[in-house]
């Protein structure tokens, strides 16, 4: 019931703005601003002030006088800072595959299902994303223990008999992709499941008479009509992907220093701010990580189109 | 005309817009610049009080704020009990045991915001002082002017010299942690073997075990501190102070010939690349039919490992002498823990302050099932603490000859540094041993990577 209430209002709004564009438009940006206003202290505090404040710690040293590049290459010529971005890249590359691959596969899987079955299941995807970051890492450290893992039997198959051998260093970026994508797909199918949703039931009944069968409808009708959600995804996850943090960080304590504490590029400027007390660098590996995320996301924005507004 | 006619209105607004993030911007950058400003103001603030350390003298009273860890917090409760006029507020933390950073983190952020100190502070990490004492931390108060003297020297001279920086002592070690050799002499009378006094006589018996009595073991080689253990004891140059200089070089005989001593023992399964602290080694080597035959390990093994981790029954366990290198003279032997006290030079009550880390490593020895864990550092509380561990039915036999004994054999050529190096035993050694490399194919890597970090911690290395 709900759900067809849902998808027939966007197709309403459609064809009212499509009638009468331009007064719709003018009549549209008192309310988007009034639903913006109430986020943009928090985005200048929390996020833009610390964002220009990296900058200037980055291009300066401890005294603030103006150092230029050299933070930069300083942190680039240690020797943990590749290995830290290579263990980011396989990490960020595995995740993100598999959240498109699987999110939108599932989220394809249960629109096609009667609405109290895919209600059922959604429940279920999302529920593990209800446990907070730490905690969820801190069951996985369980799971990853054949020693006391409900699914040692797995675990055996792929050769591990022990912790260490399940966190061995080849693993770890799947591991952590594992972990990630337990906890934040449900969250997405969820998103994706509200994005297919607003798909007109026209377009769907047209394409049946037109003698398409549930796989053309997928993904020739449905997977094209979702492409912007699927970046605004990609976005979103890659930025979260490459500033990995938790995941290493507590598995690198309870496994007691078998992986390293430099072992993504945020442990590494984590490292840099607090052992060594060197903020300069921390800063300017942050912004390294900030320049590859806006990188990433306007190349995605450009190729899909997602802030076009037609097509 | 419709995309005009669409964005025609928007127009006056999005400049409205702009103006208003430009002004929040600038607003944004004025209070991070006037922060700035004032977190430089307030570092060279705490600079100046470095020297408010030497007046020591005031009332015992007022409040404490004490960190220390979950093994020191019956320490920090009896003190809290003993002393009502003082207000004791206790703090639980990791002990930053295993090279973890908590503490540096915190102190960076005190510093920064320029308050929040605790008073007192005690680290599982026996290295804390050593950055502690220097900048950008800042941190350690000396304790010369706050303890007398006549109860500072009561401390052995190597536990004072881990304790001293460039000339100044900043900490007190609560325990010391000398390595001896932990046997159980129900398993080896049962199995017919002798005591070994030497290490190739130790691995001679593990050869033995792998072909007589296979799942036994005769040490460990996976904690993140099996280097002090093996290496340490054998006097491998890993750490080695020689001026302005930290000497690392891992290809020196001592190391080599001790990595080819173990590398056949990891290979049979006597010494697995496993933790005593990780289930799967309860599980394997644990309980009532214990499968450890000897351990080498220092002295807090006996109560921590043995008793509570691995639940070997009481009657088997006892520790025999620190092994040597085929009979040379005089044995040393390595150091694992002998977490230290910590003075803040911040703190606004010294002579409490004081007064609790004298409380807290002279005078806390409380019989029985709460005895100190550790053998205590401040010479006579140990010979108190020795006398009841004679006696203790836990033990096979009085461990505590060994354990005097080997107090006074901790090798002095390891120095303490400001980096943790038992990461870097974890994720370069254990791995390799994890997937099967043999010991003395990963030295050079572990010589290697060990002069990453003391270059990164700002070391002159040389090899």
């Amino acid at each position: 019931m709900s759900s067809s209430a849902l998808t027939s209002a966007p197709v309403e709004a459609t064809r009212t703005r499509g009638l009468h564009g331009a007064p719709a438009r003018g009549r549209r940006t008192g309310p988007g601003v009034s639903f913006i206003l109430p986020y943009l202290p928090f985005l200048i505090v929390f996020g833009i002030a610390p964002m220009i404040y990296a900058l200037v710690l980055a291009f300066t040293n401890a005294d603030g006088s103006w150092v230029g590049v050299h933070n930069f290459l300083r942190t680039f010529g240690d020797y943990r800072f590749v290995p830290a971005f290579e263990h980011i890249l396989v990490y960020t590359c595995a995740w993100l595959g598999s959240l498109i691959v699987f999110v939108v596969g599932l989220a394809l899987l249960l629109h096609g299902r009667a609405n109290r079955v895919s209600a059922g299941f959604r429940f279920v995807f999302y529920l593990p994303g209800a446990l907070a970051g730490a905690a969820a890492v801190l069951v996985w450290l369980f799971m990853l223990d054949p020693a006391v893992s409900p699914f040692s039997g797995v675990e055996h198959v792929f050769g591990d008999q022990l912790f260490v051998q399940s966190i061995a260093p080849g693993k770890l970026p799947f591991v952590f992709a594992m972990i990630a994508f337990w906890t934040g797909a449900g969250g997405w199918i969820v998103v994706m499941y509200g994005a297919l949703n607003t798909i007109p039931d026209e377009l769907d009944e047209a394409a049946r008479i037109d003698g398409a069968g549930p796989f053309t409808i997928a993904f020739r009708l449905k997977l094209p009509l979702i492409r912007k959600w699927i970046a605004y995804m990609a976005i979103l996850s890659f930025a979260i992907g490459t500033q990995l943090f938790v995941e290493p960080q507590l598995v690198d304590e309870a496994s007691l220093g078998l992986v390293p504490d430099t072992w993504s590029s945020n442990q590494f400027a984590y490292q840099l701010a607090f052992r060594y007390g060197d903020f300069n660098a921390a800063a300017a590996v942050s912004v390294d990580l900030l320049v590859i995320g806006l990188a990433a996301a306007v190349l995605i924005v450009t190729r899909t189109g997602l802030f076009r507004r037609e097509d | 005309m419709r995309r005009f006619g669409r964005s025609a209105p928007l127009w006056p607004l999005s400049r409205r817009l702009r103006r208003v993030m430009l002004t929040s911007l600038a607003v944004a950058v004025l209070a991070v610049a006037a922060g700035a400003c004032s977190s430089g103001s307030s570092t060279s603030s705490q600079a100046g009080t470095a020297g408010a350390s030497s007046s020591a003298s005031g009332k015992v009273g007022g409040s404490l704020t004490v960190w220390v860890d979950s093994v020191r917090l019956p320490v920090a409760q009896a003190y809290a009990k003993a002393h009502p006029d003082v207000h004791v507020h206790i703090v639980t933390f990791d002990g930053d045991g295993n090279g973890a950073t908590t503490m540096q983190t915190k102190i960076q952020l005190w510093n920064r915001t320029g308050n929040g100190w605790p008073d007192v502070i005690f680290s599982e990490q026996v290295n804390d002082p050593v950055w502690m004492a220097k900048a950008p931390f800042n941190f350690a108060a000396p304790i010369n002017g706050l303890i007398p003297q006549s109860i500072l020297s009561q401390w052995p001279s190597p536990s004072t010299t881990q304790c001293t920086i460039n000339g100044t002592q900043y900490c007190l070690q609560d325990n010391l942690a000398q390595v001896v050799l932990w046997y159980n002499k129900k398993l080896m009378t049962q199995f017919g073997y002798t005591v070994p006094s030497t290490w190739q006589q130790w691995a001679a018996i593990g050869q033995k075990v792998a072909a007589q009595h296979p799942g036994y073991i005769i040490g460990t080689s996976g904690e993140s501190f099996s280097h002090w253990i093996y290496f340490w004891g054998n006097q491998c140059p890993l750490e080695k102070l020689q001026g302005s200089q930290l000497l690392i070089n891992a290809s020196d005989s001592h190391c080599t010939e001790m990595a080819s001593l173990l590398t056949p023992l990891i290979k049979n399964g006597t010494a697995p690349p496993l933790s005593v602290f990780t289930p799967d080694f309860a599980k394997k080597y644990g309980g009532a039919d214990d499968k450890v035959l000897m351990m080498p390990g220092p002295s807090w093994y006996a109560q921590a490992v043995f008793q509570q981790t691995l639940h070997i029954p009481a009657g088997q366990i006892t520790a025999a002498m620190p092994l040597s290198w085929n009979g040379e003279t005089p044995i040393t032997t390595g150091q694992v823990g002998g977490g230290p006290w910590i003075i803040s030079r911040h703190s606004k009550n010294l002579a409490t302050a004081a007064n609790f880390v004298q409380w807290a490593t002279t005078v806390f020895n409380p019989p029985g099932a709460n005895a100190r864990p550790g053998y205590p550092a401040y010479e006579p509380l140990a010979n108190q603490w020795l006398a009841s561990m004679a006696t203790n039915s836990y033990f096979a036999s009085d461990p505590t000859p060994a354990l005097k004994a080997a107090a006074s054999l901790i090798w002095s050529g390891w120095d303490l540094v400001t980096y943790p190096d038992q990461p870097v035993w974890s994720n370069t050694v254990v791995t390799g041993l994890v997937a099967g490399k043999p010991l003395t194919s990963l030295m050079p890597a572990f010589g290697h990577a060990l002069s990453q970090a003391a270059q990164a911690a700002g070391y002159q290395v040389s090899q």
